[in-house]
């Protein structure tokens, strides 16, 4: 990240002009924006590390990312408080240059974010798909004598899971016509049946791209502006972008190719800088590990189950030959038994996870809305009398 | 028999009392009119009383002996099917009988074996073991053949013929506000939807010959406790089902970014459709799988349910989605009638949506749809305020030629007159909408149906739009340097707003006293332009000294001349206007020729001695001709005619 090489030569400076600013206008609107940037960094650095009185949730866990988007709505709340409050005492603030092309630049953003909502939203279709599968596999093995009609019904189910796993990472590059994960049988000869589980947002979308797109033009606010109200504008905008991000590279979804190449040029100007870059590393890296194993995502439910169910997978090869040892049978069991886990977890998680997705995406259609609305009143009543 | 510990006979008795139930219980199940269920029950008993004998015999070495024959006999016949190309249920439905009851016998085993309490049984162990292992492969091949009967058998249905109307004929007024100055049109259309409601419209969409085939397997699994392999079969081909009909709707999917970005017509043919594969969706597709689902699942509980929502979720969020994507556009007037179309189908449609997800685990559907209906009640207040915005700022640089009927004012009146088949909807969502109506209309009572009409939130907002539009075509008046044109102007528009409100339902929502008071405003521009045209020219015809005789010569062949040439400028400029309304044209016609020709006559009456003088050029009769050539819209000039 070479956020740290601006540090040295900028740091200076922006002291510097922050002390000016504070100096020329030390009214409340200042407060405010550094409330705002200190909240966001409470709220990224709790996500990052949690006290200790606070029940640990697993990096990109159903949990955490729930939690991740109650940060970003609360932090979307604060930030529209900030920007259109202000407006009583600088009135239409927002729709003057430079602030209303900011603004502009950010609600194309939030039209991104919104596309993206609804891929991960697919996503999790297929997310519960491998749930389901995995249900079947544990409750097999679950049963106790284990035997060869258990030991082989849990094999088909868990070898129709590493197939969707598959078919739908692989679909993040190409959609092809994919045989499903039902269809290795006899049945395969049909190839009249297309498609795979991952429902297209639309035809030659990207989730990479998007997130790309959405980081093309997000500079830090430089000079002035980036005392003014440009800075929290560009703050939400590297939320937005991070918290999308984290869910493209947590859930399925349709073409995730160069999700890591995704870039945030923050800078150690704001205090939530070391939290985001902290989470954006720590997810970067998993996501490297990943791109190395081929994985349906980084959602630590899928990642675990993933791991088990390939453990179980070897467990019920060699049991076709061998017959499972005592040994091998117990771990078997148990691993079952956390598999079984993991999909209550999953039971639990994963209708709330997508109604929180929702309730993000009705907030971002309707604070674009009010944006919107704000930029047209500012632009009638500034524009001199006629 | 679940729950039933069967204890070992010990004592002889017991076991003939065994021996005697079993001996029962076969009689019983040979009968012929049983019901599957009692047969069922049956069966298991008798497995299991058979288990108990074999038990015993067991402890003699030879234990088990009938079961292993059962066993055998029924895994050779799934085993069969195994290296067998064929499917099953391809191949007649003896063959596929026989294989549900070797798996029925199987199960049957299995549910014996189980049930023994004798624990650490070698045998007894490895029988379960091995029959379990060919319930697998039985279960196994069973999803197999499910998903072949399933895909095999489903039934294409034509969306075309869910509609009288075909896909083709839209006929709306998609016209864009933007292009009111370039084309006006004149030729509006009726509403694509309202008229053509599709019912609710149950088909197979899966033939309902192999339906039985589908529970049987269905009933054979969930016994088994395959359910969860049957349900994830079952839901993969059908939801790959719907997602192929979605393709023969035409239905692209879109990102919200491409929706936003498409133009107008593209976006209104697109609003169309998502409104006509809504409701086929819902109302046909979505009722014919719920029912699909019922019968196929129905005896499991919850199960169809929890089928029927992970089958058709993801097309619902997807349509959804084009929803949410357009009500978040900008609210172009032109898109309040579609607006209104999408707003009206999914109020429609709330009521099937409630039906199809009454459970908890629909709410999620069911809260999208809701939150969609209000999001699009938005919208279309949004466009229509829009629409009243454009209406009032809708400027012109240049005077509109010959004072014709302005396409702003074709525009707006063709747009409302379809706004009566909304007016529900938008007295809803109107209600709450101050209108600003300048020229209040105070309906006397005529009758409750009327005067609700005239004083609903629509007609208000109706009769404030219409004003705005009064007050704009009033500013575009002003761009003619002609006083008569602009009464000309003023008297083609205003008439022109009367007919539309007088031809159609508005006059409903108008009200007689709205079309009196507009009906005297015309009528007063006809007089004011008579006045500012022929007043002048009529001037030089007038009688001095009423009662004196004729005038002198020199004096008769001025006026003669200055009327002419007054004549003729009126001639010339005035064949240019347009009055398009032929009755409004002969009116105003007749009442100018009553004047002007009827003052012509008097004056050459009253001077008889210069009529036969060169200095009348025109004849009454000639006058009264050429006053037909006026607001022809065709520029004419009286040739030759300088010749003073």
């Amino acid at each position: 990240m070479p956020a740290t090489d601006y540090q040295a030569s900028f740091l200076g400076r922006i002291s510097l002009r922050r002390n000016q600013v504070i100096a020329m206008d030390g009214n409340h609107e200042q407060e405010d924006l550094e409330l705002f940037s200190k909240h966001v960094s409470e709220r990224f650095t709790e996500l990052l590390s949690p006290p200790d009185d606070v029940v640990f949730d697993t990096l990109l866990s159903i949990s955490w990312l729930r939690k991740l988007l109650d940060v970003f709505l609360c932090c979307e709340a604060e930030f529209k408080a900030v920007l259109m409050m202000g407006d009583d005492d600088h009135p239409f603030q927002i729709s003057k240059p430079p602030l209303d092309r900011l603004i502009h630049e950010f609600l194309d953003r939030s039209i991104k974010a919104l596309d993206l909502c609804n891929a991960v939203t697919n996503g999790l279709d297929s997310v519960r798909h491998y749930q389901k599968l995995a249900e079947i596999a544990a409750s097999a093995l679950g049963q106790k004598p284990i035997g060869d009609g258990q030991a082989r019904r849990s094999r088909k189910a868990l070898n129709s899971l590493l197939m969707a796993m598959s078919v739908d990472d692989k679909e993040c590059s190409a959609v092809k016509t994919t045989e499903r994960s039902w269809s290795f049988s006899r049945l395969a000869v049909n190839k009249d049946r297309s498609p795979g589980h991952l429902r297209q947002v639309a035809k030659k979308w990207s989730a990479a791209k998007q997130i790309q797109a959405m980081t093309w033009n997000l500079v830090p606010p430089r000079g002035a502006e980036g005392s003014g109200l440009a800075s929290p504008v560009y703050t939400m905008s590297v939320i937005m972008v991070f918290v999308m991000w984290a869910l493209a590279a947590a859930i399925p979804c349709q073409e995730r190719n160069g999700l890591s190449a995704t870039y945030f040029p923050v800078r150690k100007q704001w205090s939530w800088d070391q939290s985001i870059t902290g989470l954006h590393e720590k997810i970067a890296e998993e996501w490297k590990e990943k791109e190395k194993k081929g994985a349906a995502g980084l959602l630590s439910e899928v990642q675990k189950m993933e791991k088990l169910v390939r453990n179980l997978m070897e467990f019920t090869d060699s049991f076709q030959f061998h017959g499972g040892t005592d040994e091998k049978a117990e771990e078997a069991a148990d691993h079952a038994a956390e598999l079984a886990e993991i999909c209550k977890r999953m039971e639990e998680g994963l209708l709330p996870l997508q109604m929180k997705i929702k309730e993000v995406f009705h907030r971002i259609v309707r604070s674009r809305a009010e944006f919107l609305q704000a930029l047209k009143q500012g632009g009638k009543s500034s524009a001199p009398p006629v | 028999m679940d729950g039933c510990q069967s204890t070992i006979p010990t004592s002889e008795g017991d076991l003939h009392v065994v021996a005697a139930a079993h001996h029962i219980v076969k009689a019983l199940g040979a009968t012929k009119n049983l019901s599957d269920d009692l047969r069922k029950i049956l069966i298991d008993l008798d497995a299991h009383l058979s288990m108990i004998t074999s038990n015993t015999d067991s402890k003699g070495g030879r234990g088990f002996l009938d079961v292993e024959e059962r066993l055998k006999q029924a895994e050779r016949k799934i085993l069969s099917w195994e290296s067998d190309p064929r499917m099953i249920w391809d191949s007649g439905p003896r063959e596929a009988s026989e294989y549900l009851e070797a798996v029925d016998e199987i199960q049957t085993l299995v549910d014996g074996l189980q049930g023994l309490s004798v624990h650490e049984n070698r045998k007894q162990k490895e029988l379960i073991h091995r029959a379990m292992s060919v319930l697998q492969m039985a279960m196994s091949r069973l999803e197999e053949e499910l998903i072949h009967i399933v895909v095999q058998h489903r039934q294409q249905f034509d969306p075309k013929y869910m509609s009288s109307r075909s896909t083709q004929t839209y006929v709306v007024y998609d016209e864009s506000f933007v292009s009111v100055e370039d084309e006006p049109a004149e030729e509006t259309s009726s509403r694509n939807c309202s008229s053509d409601e599709i019912g609710e419209f149950i088909v197979d969409l899966i033939h309902a010959d192999v339906i039985p085939d589908i529970k049987s397997i269905a009933k054979v699994m969930f016994t088994s406790n395959y359910g969860p392999e049957f349900c994830e079969a079952f839901i993969g081909v059908r939801k790959e089902a719907l997602e192929q009909y979605f393709a023969i709707l035409d239905t692209e999917k879109l990102s919200i970014e491409d929706v936003l970005k498409l133009e107008w017509t593209n976006m209104s043919s697109k609003m169309n459709k998502w409104t006509w594969s809504m409701k086929i969706i819902v109302r046909v597709y979505l009722a014919s799988e719920k029912q699909l689902c019922d019968q196929v699942l129905g005896d499991f509980g919850s199960v169809s349910s929890f089928c029927f929502l992970e089958i058709s979720k993801a097309t619902i969020l997807c349509l959804l989605n084009f929803g949410e994507a357009v009500a978040m556009g900008p609210h172009q007037p032109e898109k309040l009638l579609r607006l209104l179309d999408m707003y009206e189908t999914l109020a429609d449609l709330l009521r099937d949506i409630d039906t199809l997800f009454p459970e908890e685990a629909g709410s999620f559907v069911r809260l999208q749809f809701h939150e969609l209906l209000e999001s699009l009640g938005d919208s279309s207040i949004a466009a229509f305020e829009a629409f009243r915005v454009a209406i009032s700022s809708n400027g012109s640089l240049y005077p509109f030629p010959g004072g014709g009927v302005h396409p702003l004012n074709k525009y707006v009146m063709n747009y409302i007159r379809m706004f009566p088949e909304y007016c529900n909807t938008l007295n809803l969502l109107l209600k709450s909408q101050h209108a600003d109506v300048e020229d209040q209309v105070i309906e006397p009572d005529n009758g409750p149906n009327l005067s609700l009409s005239t004083s609903c939130p629509m007609a208000c907002h109706l009769r404030s739009i219409t004003s705005s539009l009064e007050s704009n075509l009033h500013r575009k008046s002003q761009l003619y340097k002609n006083e008569a044109l602009q009464h000309i102007f003023l008297m083609n528009n205003i008439h022109y707003m009367v007919q539309k409100v007088k031809g159609s339902e508005l006059r409903l929502f108008f009200g007689d006293e709205w079309i009196r008071k507009h009906n005297g405003k015309f009528q007063q521009h006809a007089k004011n332009y008579e006045r500012a045209t022929w007043s002048s020219v009529i001037y030089f015809l007038k009688d001095d000294n009423p009662g004196s005789s004729s005038l002198s010569k020199s004096t008769f062949k001025e006026r003669c001349k200055g009327f002419s040439i007054a004549f003729e400028e009126v001639y010339k400029t005035q064949t240019s206007w347009s009055i398009p309304d032929p009755q409004l044209r002969e009116d105003l016609r007749i009442s100018t020729s009553l004047k002007v020709v009827l003052a012509y006559r008097t004056f050459l009456g009253r001077n008889p001695a210069h009529i036969e003088d060169k200095c009348v050029k025109h004849t009454v009769e000639h006058v009264e001709k050429l006053l037909l050539d006026l607001f022809e819209g065709s520029p004419r000039s009286l040739r030759n005619s300088r010749r003073w």
